[in-house]
């Protein structure tokens, strides 16, 4: 059974900010481990997108993703080319969390499977932490709907959530939990459903130390599969530069 | 679960904590101001002194006609000020330490800093 399609490689915690006037490049990946001769084993999810922050509260991503499944054989092949949109509802640390607001359709570009809109709030919140450093903790709660040609019907829900400790802005461990279900109406019990969590590892340099312009980030994270129809293991990387104008 | 009620969650879900956090909008506005200019690329003051534990609002305008960005991976507070503009950003309520901060379009010159006590 696979990730929560049609973006494997989008398990990822979005933020609520929109960097006004900024372009971001960045790269996902996942890659999953399973016993042998499972579906869930050898997967490799990729994704790469370009994004910009048209207003201070409006911000536009392109992506494309490309996908193998060992089991089936299937070498890379480009998955789906996707629209998404980040809304900042609130301004940065004004209020009790930062708020934002996110709206994504996803166009499959593989023949018989349904094209996708995924919707939902976006929430994040600074807090006091210890070794003298904060905590940063984003929720995303976010409702998907199959959509277009070969569409099911099935509306699913897809919760991520991060706690991260900003001991340094290179160094910043973690945890994650992603959870998926992939037709509300049909929930099962929770084995059906797809939950995986693990530690993660986060940071950003501004290269205007360097001399150079713009900003990269990074997060690396490992995730262990809680039920049956999560893969035992799945290891996944982020990469991102930003450049301001 | 109904497709209406997921949809229903989620909106109430967002709507409450859009209640809570904007519930503090009074406090808020009462966060203690500190103004920054930025001015021949460089931030004046250079440094600021805030308390620890206190949301502050920091006022930053760019005198200079070009834009500049604010940026502080230290604070994880970055914002694009057009010349001329203004911009308010929240921080805090940080532990005592030292933040720094640079003005990412002239680096070498737009540095400042951040002491917290």
């Amino acid at each position: 059974m696979a990730y929560a399609p049609p973006a494997a490689a989008e398990l990822k915690v979005r933020s609520p900010l929109v960097e006004w006037r900024e372009f971001e490049f960045e790269h996902n990946s996942l890659l999953t481990f399973d016993r042998r001769k499972s579906a869930l084993n050898g997967n490799q999810s990729y994704t790469f997108e370009v994004g910009y922050g048209v207003t201070p509260w409006w911000q536009l991503e392109i992506e494309i993703e490309v996908e193998t499944q060992a089991l089936a054989g299937q070498n890379h092949r480009l998955n789906a080319r996707t629209i998404e949109n980040t809304f900042q509802v609130l301004p940065q640390g004004k209020y009790w969390a930062d708020l934002g607001f996110f709206v994504e359709y996803s166009n499959s570009l593989i023949r018989g499977e349904p094209s996708e809109i995924v919707v939902g709030p976006i929430v994040q919140k600074e807090a006091p932490g210890f070794f003298g450093a904060t905590t940063l903790h984003t929720v995303n709660a976010f409702v998907t709907r199959e959509v277009g040609h070969n569409r099911g019907g099935r509306t699913g829900m897809f919760v991520a959530a991060q706690s991260r400790l900003r001991l340094h802005p290179l160094l910043e461990p973690g945890l994650e939990l992603y959870y998926n279900v992939n037709d509300v109406g049909r929930p099962g019990r929770l084995r059906d459903q797809e939950v995986l969590a693990g530690p993660v590892l986060a940071g950003a340099y501004a290269l205007g130390r360097a001399g150079l312009p713009g900003k990269v980030k990074y997060e690396v994270g490992y995730l262990f599969g809680a039920t049956e129809q999560s893969a035992r293991g799945a290891v996944r990387w982020r990469f991102e530069y930003e450049l301001a104008f | 679960m109904t497709v209406r009620t997921a949809f229903l969650t989620i909106a109430a879900l967002a709507a409450g904590v859009a209640a809570a956090a904007t519930a503090s909008k009074a406090w808020a506005a009462d966060d203690p101001a500190y103004a920054l200019a930025i001015r021949s690329h460089r931030f004046s003051p250079a440094q600021i002194e805030i308390p620890a534990n206190t949301k502050v609002r920091l006022v930053i305008r760019n005198e200079d006609a070009t834009p500049e960005e604010f940026d502080s991976t230290q604070l994880r507070r970055e914002r694009v000020i057009p010349g001329g503009g203004e911009a308010t950003l929240y921080v805090g309520p940080l532990p005592a330490g030292s933040y720094e901060f640079l003005g990412e379009f002239h680096p070498d010159t737009a540095q400042g800093r951040l002491i917290v006590r």
